[in-house]
């Protein structure tokens, strides 16, 4: 049933103008995805402009292919740059950063690369066998279901994100608000609108994210922008060796077990299971000597548990509606945009539609490992873009994506005013992805809420009418206490191995930093 | 449990300057704002107009929920941070941690955009852009002398005319061109 559906939707993706708007998405996905301070979430805002004017499907498919080609991207980035990025990529960056100064870069982007093939490939067949299942168990899913789900993915995003709770839910909060602002769907009032019209149609979710992510970060840079020359590490030596395929093949599968059901999981996307398989592969590896001077495993690991887990995301974003990553949130935004609703009716109202997404998920991780290792030699030029031009460049996109939205100057100094947000959250280690995920989930969460309570009259028993309800509930208060349990019981926080493994690295790479300044 | 995080903070080398201890701290303000916020919707949310029919939870009471919250977190991040809590700042790749905050470039940046949003539709969105862009890249190389702009905004000109192009005339999207490059493409 899946797999005829499948190959419907591969039907409908392999014409040659979809192909075409499929190569497109992924060659500007990875473009726009390699250039430093660009994450994934921020590729997909930025280009969502781009896919506005196409009818669904071939907008669909070009997404796809930017949202596949932006995590390429950005591991080619933490490979051959000197320095730390976003925050799913970090573990890659570790061990491949090491190999590229080594003289093994080419492996490095090569295992990268194939294991993103790997996973993405196996990720999306999955996707492609569990939609339809969970879908059956989804159509039964009660409005009180739902919220509780909501209020699931808001703990889970707000506690798994950045440096503490308590900041993850400052941007909740913040996101939240931001989504309250418009009028009421259900009572058609207007709220916090401030008396300004255009705000009564609510703030666009593409402006709030482009500004969070692009405007937030060109201002932040530029406050502590890295003075001198650029330094890109050089990509030099062979593809992989037989050895290196021996030692890489096993970290890609295991990469992937991880990333696919944390990705499911409202667990914020692929910080978790990338740094899981880091510590999986550092526990298993026969040569545990390697591990902080390039092993290979440490690179494979990792970046397939990346897109495994970029494809698990999809899966209760396709079937329930849920987003549970930043990248999601706009993913779901840009759904929101064409004219369709996820949730469980997706499969049968637009049925064709899902199915030439998934399929050019397939098509768009065939283009990109085929084309990327060839095109690294372009990848590394982008990277070299001096920074005063990119980020002047990244404002000029911000201010394409926003004002091609409504023509309405005004969205442009809500952008910077939001950007200024974005700016601060930065400076105070808020994690800007709970304020994406809580803008748009917000409205879900309250619709479903009243929705709820109007058919109980009021009884707030219905919330936990449910077994479903009962155990998402429980879920989300462990996922509140649990980490501050955890900590007064252990005294430490809940990932102590990642904060003490990043300070480490800085430190050496300062102390190189100084070495280096030392000697004239 | 502090002191563990405590002496997590202090294995930290080299804390960023904006975040040293006895500096202004912004993040406090950032906190109390959020409460500010938080007061801001529980009043306001009173003031929402509630139809009629409306029979048991209306528009008002998410607000007031969030506002609740935003209210108790405010405080308990304020208290925090008194207490000499620091969120670490963002890393990056092109970020220096080390490096003083340049104000100045914070500056330039938000009145560059905000001029480029209200010249938008006065001489179109390919110039707007590519002033803007000048300004920022100038800002950003450090040196700010009309000599030194006229590269970027060449650069930003060619970018935001190739953009406008693509976007306006083979992606149909609405963005004002200005008189020039209008009648310029206006055979296409």
């Amino acid at each position: 049933m899946a797999i005829s559906d499948l190959l419907g939707g591969f039907a409908d993706a392999i014409t040659p103008v979809n192909l075409l708007f499929a190569l497109l998405g992924v060659l500007l996905g990875t473009a726009v995805g390699v250039l430093p301070g660009i994450g994934p979430a921020m590729t997909v805002a930025l280009l969502l402009p781009a896919t506005y004017v196409l009818e669904p499907t071939s907008a669909l498919i070009m997404f796809a292919g930017i949202y596949y080609g932006g995590m390429y991207g950005g591991s080619t980035t933490s490979i051959l740059l000197n320095t730390p990025g976003e925050s799913a990529s970090i573990m890659t960056a570790l061990e491949g950063n090491k190999m590229a100064k080594a003289g093994r870069g080419s492996a490095a982007l090569a295992t990268a690369a194939i294991g993103s093939f790997v996973a993405g490939t196996i990720a999306t067949l999955l996707l492609a066998l569990v939609a339809p299942t969970l879908v059956q168990v989804a159509i039964n899913v009660t409005t009180a279901d739902y919220f509780a789900l909501a209020v699931l993915a808001f703990v889970a995003v707000a506690s798994v994100l950045g440096s503490s709770p308590l900041r993850g839910l400052a941007a909740l909060c913040l996101g939240l608000y931001l989504g309250l602002v418009g009028t009421d769907v259900l009572s058609g009032q207007e709220r916090f609108t401030l008396g300004i019209p255009q705000l009564s149609d609510g703030i666009d979710v593409v402006v709030v994210a482009v500004a969070l992510f692009a405007v937030g970060e060109a201002l932040y840079v530029a406050s502590r922008l890295r003075k001198g020359s650029v330094q890109v590490i050089d990509h030099k030596g062979g593809w992989l060796t037989k050895e290196d395929w021996r030692r890489s093949w096993k970290p890609w599968l295991r990469g992937t077990a991880l990333g696919f059901p944390f990705g499911v999981m409202p667990a914020g996307g692929a910080e978790i299971p990338t740094f899981l398989s880091y510590a999986t592969e550092k526990k298993l590896t026969k040569h545990p000597e390697e591990f902080g001077h390039g092993a290979i495993e440490g690179v494979a690991g990792p970046e397939a548990a990346n897109n495994a887990s970029a494809a698990g995301v999809l899966v209760p974003l396709l079937t329930l509606g849920i987003p549970t990553s930043a990248t999601a949130a706009i993913i779901l935004a840009a759904f929101q945009g064409y004219g369709i609703q996820p949730g469980p009716t997706l499969l049968t109202t637009e049925g064709p539609l899902v199915w030439a997404l998934i399929a050019s998920l397939f098509i768009g991780n065939v283009m990109l490992v085929v084309l990327n290792l060839p095109l690294v030699g372009l990848w590394v030029k982008l990277l070299k873009i001096p920074r005063p031009y990119l980020y002047a460049g990244i404002l000029t996109f911000a201010s394409l994506g926003s004002f091609a939205v409504n023509a309405d100057p005004l969205d442009l100094v809500i952008l910077l005013g939001l950007g200024l947000l974005g700016f601060a959250m930065r400076r105070f280690g808020w994690p800007v992805a709970p304020a994406v995920i809580g803008l748009i989930l917000g409205p879900i969460a309250e619709t479903n809420l009243r929705r709820a309570l109007a058919i109980s009259d009021g009884d707030l028993s219905v919330l936990v009418d449910s077994w479903f309800s009962r155990v998402v509930l429980l879920l989300a208060l462990l996922a509140l206490v649990g980490p501050v349990v955890l900590r007064a019981v252990r005294g430490r926080r809940a990932t102590p191995a990642e904060v003490a493994q990043e300070q480490e690295e800085d430190r050496e790479v300062q102390t190189a930093a100084n070495r280096e300044g030392g000697t004239p | 449990m502090n002191e563990a995080e405590e002496s997590v903070a202090a294995e930290t080398p080299a804390t960023p300057v904006a975040q040293r201890p006895g500096s202004f701290n912004g993040e406090l303000v950032a906190a109390v704002l959020l409460a500010a916020l938080g007061v801001y919707l529980l009043v306001d949310a009173g003031a929402i107009a509630i139809p009629g029919s409306s029979n048991t939870v209306g528009p008002r009471f998410f607000p007031y929920a969030v506002g609740g919250l935003s209210v108790l977190t405010g405080a308990l991040l304020a208290l925090r941070v008194l207490r000499g809590d620091r969120g670490p700042a963002d890393d990056g790749e092109d970020v220096d941690p080390d490096a003083p905050t340049d104000w100045r470039a914070v500056a330039v940046i938000a009145v560059a955009f905000v001029a480029h949003a209200l010249l938008i539709n006065v001489v179109g969105w390919p110039l707007a852009v590519a002033l803007m862009f000048a300004a920022v890249a100038t800002t950003l190389q450090g040196r700010l002398t009309p000599v030194a702009a006229v590269r970027p905004f060449l650069v930003g000109l060619t970018v935001g005319c190739v953009v406008w192009i693509i976007f306006v005339k083979a992606l149909n999207v609405a963005l004002p061109g200005g008189i020039v490059l209008e009648f310029l493409t206006s055979w296409f």
